[in-house]
């Protein structure tokens, strides 16, 4: 192993060495911390950022960034409480293609019509919030009828700690292995990278972006699946306020936001610093409410810090 | 003998894990050219980002006018009198020449936040006018050619003689890396018109052009100055041996090694091929180991084509076949998928994947022999990249080191070995495969060019200069204003002349 590879692996290691001394902070204040209640409401919390992470992960590795995934978490919650009750189980087969579906589209109007990702999803955002706004009638739907459909992932529990986390994360590693095992996986990375030597050598690339983000449509589609159990409803603003913590799970957790570097397994650790982060807030006795603050300040502080500036030419 | 206008004493220059420079000493002295030529990774550039204030040294003094001198950043380099012309050109393209000449330096001609354009652009002429260019201050930079935007680039570089009391020295970065023909004969021109009111520093890799320029030549190698010479008692093969430290072959481009094609079979016939405002018309064929040069001036149509063939621009009209069947590529993994691969002229950004490692760059157009379906065989791909690394001699730490720090040679073999590494490959295309390499490195990528060729592989080569477009083909076609304007079969022994070249070039 080179140098450069050492140094690459240490700095790697750092999210996961900052959870730990995180998760250490925490139980010192606070020793219940790590009882197994306390966990599982960890979990579950941190389950649905993970998803949104993961999705919004791939975008990043291509180097876009999707901002509408909340947006569409929250439109997906409103249409499993539209459809559960007419079509039972089908209704989550449903939502989850008409939520990468709409991933689809960003990622078409990104590649066709190069329209920047940022701005793509931006626009897609405001229009998918009030798509739900329009479907719910701006109220929350709750859901009765049907709910058997969803509910059992709220109360399943794999080696005690709640499935819902425990099927995300082993949507990430599984996301790895493939990233790994598949003679194309690192392609994602490479556009990230280089897309233009990636186009000069015969990639598809317009396929890859697309791809990118129609599964960030769908893991947005199994994150509003998580919100609408554990809610017992759908709402058209009930995601809204994960977007933000999501992105700032995938930059703590050491991807690069301007693409190309990073990961699936990087991001669970990300989501945990987030969950981890999140719980110590209350427990040192911060009001929630000023929760997006320090996502916000996370958000910036972890991209300030591991910007990697000789990539760029200006920083815009 | 007056005073040096430049001296660098003992300038170490050392980056986590390479000693870039090691106690580099030269001088300049006024009214002379000094040549400077170096592989790459020799230390040039490493020189020149000290001359221009960018970096620092770790040690050793640097004397302008004989008095110790620190450049703290770019400004510091410019208020002593040195002017930059970058390989890469710097101009911004949507202003004026004159904003460009003058950018950072504005000085009076700005009052409260405002241009005075009158005083700008006369300032500006003042400039081109000592070069005796023609170009208008108040034209757009777009609209200049790429010989002429280099004007401007002389002329800005002169500009910083403004701020300095005295003659500056003007540092010519590889400035005919890019151009052919008359444009070269009126940049050399343009030096020795500098010499009467300036100090030049040349930097090449082109020995013959720095022989014919300079007053003075210094050989850098493995960051040192090596040698010291005087370019009328020194010949290319000398300077060659200093710089790459063994003997020039002589027989530099492998003539001996180019077989006769006649009886071989076509692999790609273009026929009747135009596209609007680009070129028109265009026939040909490359027979199985066959190199066909094109050879034309910026603007000639050549690298449309090239594009166009390599599925990354479209055609209005005519017919391309490709081992005998017809093909019609919609994107550059069509024509990848149907046996084309590319090399193209900018290679930090299209030829390689910087950030990714050699190893990715290796498979990035196909990873099929190192597959087992859809999957990674590790063991074969440990192997294959072990393979293309000893048989390119590509100089890498290891194959999982990333690309963009091996030197442009390296680099350059790992996009040859990328697309070597797909057994569809029929067709190569290069454009100015050899553009930024040292000689050493370009040797390299004749040979390998021969080899390919032995092997039946057809090429296409839009070579950096007229004599490796010549040397290397067995048919060198001419393309003037989007058409072939001649056709020269290139045999052996029987090549034909640059001057026959140029003079349907222009």
């Amino acid at each position: 192993m080179d140098r450069d590879t050492a140094v690459r692996r240490l700095i790697a290691a750092l999210p996961l060495a900052v959870l730990i001394v995180l998760v250490l902070v925490v139980t010192a204040k606070q020793p219940t911390f790590l009882g197994i209640r306390s966990i599982r409401t960890l979990l579950d919390g941190a389950a649905p950022i993970l998803l949104l992470a993961l999705g919004q992960t791939l975008v990043i590795l291509t180097g876009g960034i999707d901002l509408s995934v909340a947006a569409l978490a929250s439109l997906g919650t409103v249409l499993l409480a539209k459809w559960l009750p007419g079509m039972g189980p089908g209704a989550i087969i449903a939502m989850l293609a008409a939520l990468a579906f709409a991933g689809l589209l960003n990622g078409l109007a990104c590649a066709y019509l190069q329209v920047p990702s940022f701005i793509v999803t931006l626009g897609a955002m405001g229009l998918w919030s009030g798509v739900s706004l329009s479907i719910s009638g701006a109220s929350t739907i709750s859901i009765t009828k049907g709910y058997d459909a969803i509910g059992w992932i709220r109360d399943l529990r794999l080696a005690q700690l709640p499935a819902s986390f425990v099927l995300a994360a082993l949507l990430a590693v599984l996301a790895a292995v493939v990233i790994r095992v598949f003679a194309r996986g690192r392609l994602l990375h490479a556009m990230g990278l280089a897309e233009r030597a990636a186009l000069m050598s015969g990639v598809r690339t317009p396929r890859v972006r697309l791809a990118a983000f129609a599964l960030s449509g769908l893991f947005a589609g199994l994150a509003a699946l998580l919100l609408s159990a554990s809610q017992f409803s759908g709402s058209p603003t009930l995601a809204d306020a994960l977007l933000l913590p999501t992105i700032a799970a995938v930059v703590v957790g050491g991807s690069a936001i301007t693409g190309g570097v990073g990961g699936p397994l990087r991001t669970l650790v990300g989501a945990l610093i987030i969950a981890v982060l999140r719980v110590g807030l209350s427990v040192v006795g911060v009001d929630p409410s000023y929760e997006q603050i320090v996502y916000g300040a996370v958000v910036i502080a972890a991209v300030a810090l591991t910007l990697d500036r000789s990539r760029m030419g200006v920083v815009k | 003998m007056s005073t040096p206008v430049l001296q660098l004493r003992g300038i170490t220059k050392r980056f986590p894990g390479v000693l870039a420079l090691d106690d580099v000493s030269i001088e300049v002295r006024p009214h002379e050219v000094v040549g400077l030529i170096g592989e790459n990774g020799a230390g040039k550039s490493t020189l020149l980002k000290i001359l221009s204030g960018v970096y620092q040294p770790d040690s050793g003094e640097l004397l302008v006018r004989g008095r110790p001198t620190r450049f703290r950043g770019p400004r510091d380099a410019a208020r002593a009198g040195i002017g930059m012309v970058h390989q890469e050109q710097s101009l911004i393209g949507s202003v004026t020449v004159a904003e460009n000449i003058l950018l950072g330096a504005e000085g009076r001609s700005v009052r409260a936040g405002v241009y005075r354009w009158s005083d700008l652009n006369r300032r500006a002429k003042a400039q081109l006018d000592k070069i005796g260019s023609s170009i208008k201050p108040t034209a757009a930079t777009d609209s200049l050619t790429f010989a002429q935007r280099q004007m401007v680039e002389v002329a800005k570089a002169l500009a910083v003689e403004e701020q300095a009391d005295h003659e500056p020295v003007i540092v010519l970065d590889e400035p005919t890396s890019v151009l052919e023909g008359a444009d070269l004969e009126t940049l050399f021109a343009q030096v020795q018109r500098l010499r009467g009111m300036a100090s030049v520093i040349f930097v090449s890799h082109r020995l013959d052009e720095v022989l014919r320029v300079s007053d003075r030549v210094y050989v850098m190698k493995d960051g040192r100055c090596v040698a010291e010479r005087d370019p009328k008692r020194v010949d290319v093969d000398e300077l060659y041996r200093l710089m790459v430290g063994r003997e020039s072959t002589g027989q530099y481009f492998r003539e001996q090694e180019q077989r006769p094609v006649d009886g071989a079979e076509p692999l790609l016939v273009v026929e009747g091929l135009s596209k609007a405002g680009k070129y028109r018309d265009v026939s040909f064929t490359i027979r199985a180991g066959e190199v066909l040069g094109v050879a034309g001036v910026i603007g000639s149509g050549r690298e449309d084509l090239c594009r166009t063939l390599f599925g990354a621009e479209g055609y209005d009209r005519g017919r391309i076949t490709l081992a005998g069947r017809r093909v019609r590529f919609r994107s550059p993994a069509d024509a990848v998928r149907a046996g084309i691969g590319y090399i193209p002229s900018e290679r930090r950004v299209e030829g390689v994947a910087m950030g990714m490692s050699v190893r990715e760059n290796i498979l990035l157009a196909d990873p099929r022999p190192v597959s087992v379906g859809p999957f990674l065989h590790p063991g074969r791909e440990r192997r294959t990249v072990r393979e293309w690394i000893d048989r390119l001699r590509i100089r890498t730490p290891g194959p999982d080191t990333d690309i963009g720090k091996l030197s442009g040679g390296n680099q350059q073999k790992v996009a040859l070995a990328k697309w070597l590494n797909s057994p569809r490959l029929r067709v190569l295309i290069l454009d100015h495969p050899t553009r930024g390499l040292d000689v050493g490195a370009k040797e390299d990528v004749y040979q390998f060019i021969r080899q390919m060729c032995g092997r039946g592989m057809g090429v296409l080569l839009l070579a950096d200069t007229l004599e490796e477009t010549i040397a290397l083909s067995h048919t060198v076609l001419v393309m003037k204003d989007g058409q072939i304007s001649a056709r020269f079969d290139a045999a052996p022994g029987a090549k034909p002349s640059q001057v026959e070249l140029v003079e349907q070039m222009v």
